[in-house]
């Protein structure tokens, strides 16, 4: 493993299991494809003294189903017994993960649905043409369903299902341990110096950090007030980064693109580039914190020899500021900076695309217009809730939403295919 | 045959000059005024069959009065909308530009016509705009222009550039077979091979607020206190969105001193709102107002405060509410107001 003259760290290997259908059953287990998920053994993983009863239900892609008041997303993943542990911070020790062994359901996720405080109302549908606008819709979703039990504080209900999810993943995962892999992803650990000729490539990755239920974590605590730092990406795909921020429904990073990130993925599939390294940084609330950590971000790209950066956010309005210093800050250092932005031209498409665009670096991709409706065909059968508030209708209705309430449809790391022209 | 409803003002209307423009919203049948000509112009499945009409300073300060045009042009059933040509007349042309996009609102195909610098190019939301000359001595040219354009459009043909539009055209989704992650990528390598102007987003170019200058007489002056903070009486009676507004609500603050916490709360969902919430003068400085009202420096506070939430709101609707805003606090004698953003 000598690259450049330079011992490369070991990376992570991915056995990849894939998922083409899922079912509720009387034992957890994996076979052929099929994913069957015991009620008993799941429900008992989310048993919390903060929720009163969980209920699953499968939901597959052209099922006839709206998911209502999404939360979260992850991707079954586990490292199996003496593998360490994935999610570390949260269902183990804060220990470096990213090396070894991981087991993959790649197809399948665990999706929690219900009201928290704050969290704005997120829809996916499995049919129809809004099937399309949310990548979720493309995955056989274990949904879970939750009350909470009367009097419980929410910081704890939402604790109670973002641990049970985590767990219900590693549960199901688990299942494929004794399977032979479909297929072996392996993914190398950065070179520590040029790996070779190629143009190096880094990616600064902002996550959304204000306060409770808009947080990310990372190894199981929010990344305020932190300075950017770097990751590998083995530790991504092992769960370092974990989802608890719920407003913005379009404009979330799920648990699951963490896993996935998909800016990663595409430069893994790139022979043109080379990754430098990954930057994970906070998007704080000032201006002045906001402009200190972009400058930090990109003096470590300078540090780690990026010649080019990809620079992503999650959320809203003032987080297009840490996509748009970030992007000046590289350029000031002659860094090429890309930065992926979603548009809020209004419901016509008229309006300013952005709401802090840069003032000197100008290369960006669109992830489309948040405000364009999008219209729901009724459903069957909602989950998630029985009204969709922001709509003021039945959860199952036909619906016109904007496109910024489809769950993941304008996804900042870039998961979507979903962009914005002018039309004429 | 398509049905053509055509939009004038008092004076093409042939009502009268300035001592009309107070016309409210009406109706003929047939064409009228250059629309005599434009309809000459038009093939012949095309047909104005309405002249729809208002003087240009109710338009202008009626905000429903666009809304009423296109029911008016509606009932006289309407499959088409024009508005114009509006040349440089700025209160005309936004007339113009108003009525059609009401009418692209309501699903009716519309364009208005009027010279492109025309602040009016700016409302016509998802109408198009084309361009005519700068006054009617250039009615001839401008209505061919337009009469081209009302046949490409009514035939379903998006307008360009190359039919006189004028004004950015509208942005809209579409899907791409590359995820954007992978088009950044593509991006990246189009960059470091010397492509310094490939983008998906052209960068927005913003309207700049020109400040007012300063109050002259601070201690005779009626101030009002204004947040986009979302603060709303504890229990948020009205159902103020979290995000993403379409209403704006005012509260009596007359006769209070502080707001209490516990009495009111933030409902925005953009930031947390746990310190907002223990102490709400610090969202909308009702205290420090009072004690500057009390020891004269300034003359008094607006009986209301005025809210609405600042978060994902569409530009189109946070300038409606500032118009609403500036409206009511100039009736009710207000000189100044503090706008607390957050």
């Amino acid at each position: 493993m000598l690259q450049g003259g330079r011992r490369a760290s070991p990376g992570l290997s991915l056995c990849v299991h894939h998922v083409s259908a899922l079912t509720l059953g009387p034992r957890t287990g994996f076979c052929d494809g099929v994913l069957t998920v015991s009620r008993d053994a799941t429900a008992a993983l989310l048993a919390d003294p903060a929720l009163a009863d969980v209920s699953l239900t499968c939901a597959s892609p052209g099922d006839n189903i709206r998911i209502v008041k999404v939360l979260d997303a992850v991707e079954p993943r586990t490292k199996g017994p003496g593998g360490g542990g994935v999610f570390p911070g949260l269902l183990g020790p804060a220990t470096h993960q990213g090396r070894g062994e991981t087991h993959v359901l790649r197809g399948a996720a665990v999706l929690a649905a219900g009201y928290l405080p704050r969290a704005q109302e997120a829809v996916v549908q499995m049919t129809g043409v809004a099937a399309r606008v949310s990548p979720l819709s493309a995955l056989h979703n274990l949904v879970i369903e939750f009350s909470p039990e009367p009097g419980a504080d929410w910081p704890a209900v939402e604790a109670a299902v973002r641990l049970g999810m985590l767990r219900v993943a590693v549960h199901l995962a688990d299942a494929a341990l004794a399977c032979e892999p479909d297929q072996l992803e392996p993914l190398e650990a950065v070179a520590g110096g040029r790996g070779s000729e190629l143009p190096r490539v880094a990616v600064i990755t902002n996550l959304q950090t204000q306060g409770a239920f808009k947080d990310v974590l990372v190894y199981g605590r929010s990344l305020a007030g932190s300075l950017p730092t770097l990751v590998e990406p083995g530790e991504l795909a092992d769960g370092a980064v974990v989802s608890a921020q719920y407003g913005h429904p379009g404009l979330k990073n799920p648990t699951y693109v963490h896993q996935n990130h998909p800016v990663l993925a595409a430069l893994r599939a790139s022979e043109e580039l080379e990754l430098a390294g990954v930057v994970l940084s906070p998007e704080p609330v000032t201006e002045d914190q906001k402009r200190m950590v972009s400058e930090h971000a990109a003096r470590l790209c300078r540090g780690i020899g990026a010649d080019a950066a990809i620079v992503t956010k999650e959320g809203g309005g003032n987080a297009d500021a840490d996509v748009a210093l970030k992007m000046d800050a590289l350029e000031e250092l002659g860094i090429t900076a890309i930065g992926l932005f979603a548009e809020m031209a209004g419901s016509d498409g008229t309006g300013p695309s952005l709401v802090v665009p840069p003032a000197h670096a100008t290369a960006m991709v669109s992830t489309g217009n948040y405000d364009e409706p999008v219209v729901l065909e009724r459903v069957h059968t909602a989950l998630g809730g029985s009204r969709l508030d922001i709509a003021g209708a039945g959860a199952a209705d036909e619906l016109e939403l904007p496109t910024a309430a489809i769950y993941g449809s304008l996804n900042p790391l870039g998961w979507g295919h979903l962009t914005c022209a002018e039309r004429a | 045959m398509t049905r053509v409803v055509h939009y004038v003002n008092q004076f093409f209307a042939g009502i009268g000059g300035e001592e009309a423009a107070g016309q409210a919203p009406d109706v003929r049948e047939g064409a009228s005024g250059p629309g005599l000509a434009l309809g000459a112009l038009l093939p012949n499945e095309l047909q104005i069959v309405a002249t729809i009409f208002c003087g240009d300073d109710h338009a202008a300060e009626t905000p429903e009065a666009a809304e009423r045009l296109v029911a008016l042009a509606r009932s006289a059933g309407a499959e088409l909308v024009v508005a114009g040509p509006a040349f440089t007349s700025g209160r005309y042309g936004l007339a113009c530009a108003r009525v059609a996009a009401a009418a692209a609102r309501a699903g009716i195909p519309a364009l208005a016509a009027m010279h492109p610098d025309n602040p009016g190019v700016a409302d016509a939301g998802a109408a198009a705009v084309v361009r005519s000359g700068e006054t009617a001595r250039q009615m001839r040219p401008s209505l061919e222009l337009l009469a081209a354009a009302i046949a490409k459009l009514a035939g379903g043909g998006e307008l360009s550039t190359e039919d006189g539009r004028v004004g950015r055209p509208p942005r809209r989704n579409r899907f791409d077979e590359r995820s954007a992650a992978e088009r950044a990528v593509a991006m990246v390598l189009a960059r470091l091979a010397g492509d310094r102007e490939v983008t998906e987003v052209p960068v927005p170019s913003f309207e700049w607020v020109t400040p007012a200058p300063p109050l002259e007489d601070p201690a005779h002056a009626r101030i009002a206190l204004l947040t986009e903070g979302a603060l709303v009486p504890a229990g948020n009676p009205d159902r103020l969105a979290s995000a993403r507004a379409t209403h704006w609500f005012r509260y009596a603050i007359d006769g209070i001193d502080a707001l209490e916490s516990g009495r009111y709360e933030s409902v925005h969902g953009g930031f947390s709102t746990v310190a907002a919430n223990e102490d709400p003068n610090r969202l909308l400085p009702l205290d420090a107002a009072r004690e500057l009202e009390r020891e004269g420096a300034i003359g008094a506070l607006h009986r209301d405060y005025l809210t609405t939430v600042g978060n994902g709101t569409q530009v189109a609707m946070a300038r409606s509410f500032g118009e609403d805003w500036a409206g009511e606090l100039r009736d009710a004698g207000v000189q100044a107001a503090i706008l607390t953003a957050t």
